[in-house]
């Protein structure tokens, strides 16, 4: 059964190049049916009526599959449950009467575009320097040509279910994206098509990672718990070992 | 791709840091607790231990500068990772609610900087110091064991000692796991043996440690 709820919000407000500041505001009568973003489109209906600025937050599939948004809420990264991207949220999960402190994802590489919106470009630079294997295109290859284990498959798919949110870089003491990275390195090395590329991929994406100035890993776990997708950090020890074999390696 | 490039990216720092810090604990920590075990069997086979290790002195002295050059390599990465870190991080404004993050891991440089004044304090208190000497099966060799028992005669030294190991132990229970994941050997975040025996390694060679200074106080009283 669905009930209504007050709710007071600390919603954190900063123009580009500005000062950002935390600013109060009364989100009443929201359905506990309603997931976060609902709620704080609710809000912002009420601010546009008001002649207000709504508070920007980035969405786009709110089905939890496009990575587009995320914010901390009560200081976790898409609110406290595990496993879900804050537009999977619902409100049944906040009480009547609740504070809810909203921030936008903290690290110096995500720099804040706006209230809630961070610069998350930095992750698709490192994809780019080989996130993806060269083949060519046209028909699609018959699919029994490249046999794969059903065990490397399902690996290679977990790993692959990175959403690329940034909930990671945020959770991290370090601001580090050793877990996105080792995701997206883990993807292709755990399959024989993402073979021939494999150790320049690493060695280029760990590089491009670290000039973006993200941190370095001490390996604290907080990632994977942040993680909406739960990917784990057996990826980060596959990132390692195949950082260390594409290092022994002398060819280019 | 150059070595260089290798050696400074992030998880290139880290290897190092492991290894020069698996380097320490190997051929440096563990003998040393092999040794201040001997302490509890009395002065006669504790200084004969040391009498021994002098004929050694080739070995001792290579290993001697395996560890200068490891704490080196050691100190200049943990300073640099923790400093790219810091400015890494971008710090929330409202209160985080996690805390998969161990108090021995958020500590790891507060407690290497401690670990570094120890081991400066402890070489002025042994190594670096005239010893007395004393007469063992009709030899002259140095007194080791009542110079122990000297010192820790000052319950202030006591204390200083036993705090500083609780350093060492806090520094080894995440630098072990830490150290594994890194060389690429899955470490799980929930019910990992690595973890356990990373914490009870650390508990035990700390108490063993610890455990000398005490005992050589309660022995002169
Ligand atoms: S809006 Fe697409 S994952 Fe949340």
């Amino acid at each position: 059964m669905s009930k209504k709820i007050s709710l007071t919000l600390k919603v954190w407000r900063q123009n580009r190049g500005e000062e950002g500041r935390f600013e109060t505001y009364q989100a009443g009568n929201i359905d506990t049916d309603a997931s976060f973003l609902e709620m704080l489109d609710v809000v912002n209906d009420e601010l546009t009526l008001s002649g207000k600025e709504p508070i920007a937050f980035e969405h786009d599939c709110r089905e939890g599959i496009c990575g587009c948004c995320g914010s901390l809420v009560n200081g976790k990264t898409h609110g406290s449950h595990e496993r879900t991207t804050l537009c999977q949220l619902h409100m049944r999960h906040f009480k009547d009467g609740e504070m809810i402190v909203i921030e936008p994802f903290r690290a110096t590489a995500f720099p804040v575009i706006k209230d809630l919106i961070v610069d998350r470009s930095a992750l698709d630079r490192i994809i780019a320097e080989g996130g993806y294997i060269s083949v060519k295109t046209g028909n699609a290859p018959e699919a029994s040509t490249t046999p794969v284990k059903k065990a490397l498959a399902e690996a290679a798919m977990d790993a692959a279910e990175c959403i690329g949110c940034g909930a990671c870089v945020a959770a991290c003491p370090n601001g580090a994206a050793m877990l996105f990275t080792a995701a997206k390195v883990n993807q292709y090395a755990l399959l024989p098509q993402g073979h021939p590329e494999r150790a320049q991929r690493v060695k280029n994406m760990v590089a491009k990672m670290d000039e973006l100035g993200f941190g370095n890993c001490s390996n604290e776990y907080e990632c994977a718990v942040a993680c909406p997708k739960g990917i784990d950090v057996k990826n980060i020890a596959a990132l390692n070992r195949e950082f260390i074999k594409a290092n022994l390696k002398c060819e280019k | 791709m150059d070595i260089k490039q290798t050696v400074f990216s992030s998880i290139g720092q880290k290897l190092l840091l492991a290894t020069s810090g698996l380097i320490m604990f190997l051929l440096f920590l563990i003998p040393h607790m092999g040794g201040n075990i001997l302490f509890l069997f009395g002065p006669d086979i504790f200084n004969s231990y040391a009498e021994h290790l002098h004929q050694l002195v080739p070995i001792v002295i290579g290993i001697e500068v395996l560890m200068m050059v490891s704490i080196s390599v050691h100190m200049f990465m943990g300073i640099r990772v923790a400093l790219e870190n810091r400015t890494a991080h971008d710090k929330r404004l409202s209160q985080k609610s996690t805390k998969e993050r161990s108090l021995a891991a958020r500590l790891m440089p507060v407690s290497g900087g401690m670990i570094f004044i120890f081991i400066i304090k402890h070489l002025l208190d042994f190594t670096l110091r005239a010893k007395p000497v004393t007469e063992l099966h009709g030899h002259e060799v140095n007194d080791v064991y009542g110079m122990l028992l000297d010192k820790f005669t000052q319950p202030g030294h006591v204390i200083f000692y036993v705090l500083f190991m609780v350093a060492v132990g806090l520094h080894l229970s995440h630098a072990l796991q830490s150290a594994v994941q890194t060389y690429g050997v899955y470490v799980p975040r929930k019910g990992s043996r690595i973890k356990l025996l990373s914490k009870l390694i650390a508990i035990g060679m700390a108490s063993t440690f610890a455990i000398i200074p005490i005992i050589a106080f309660l022995h002169t009283r």
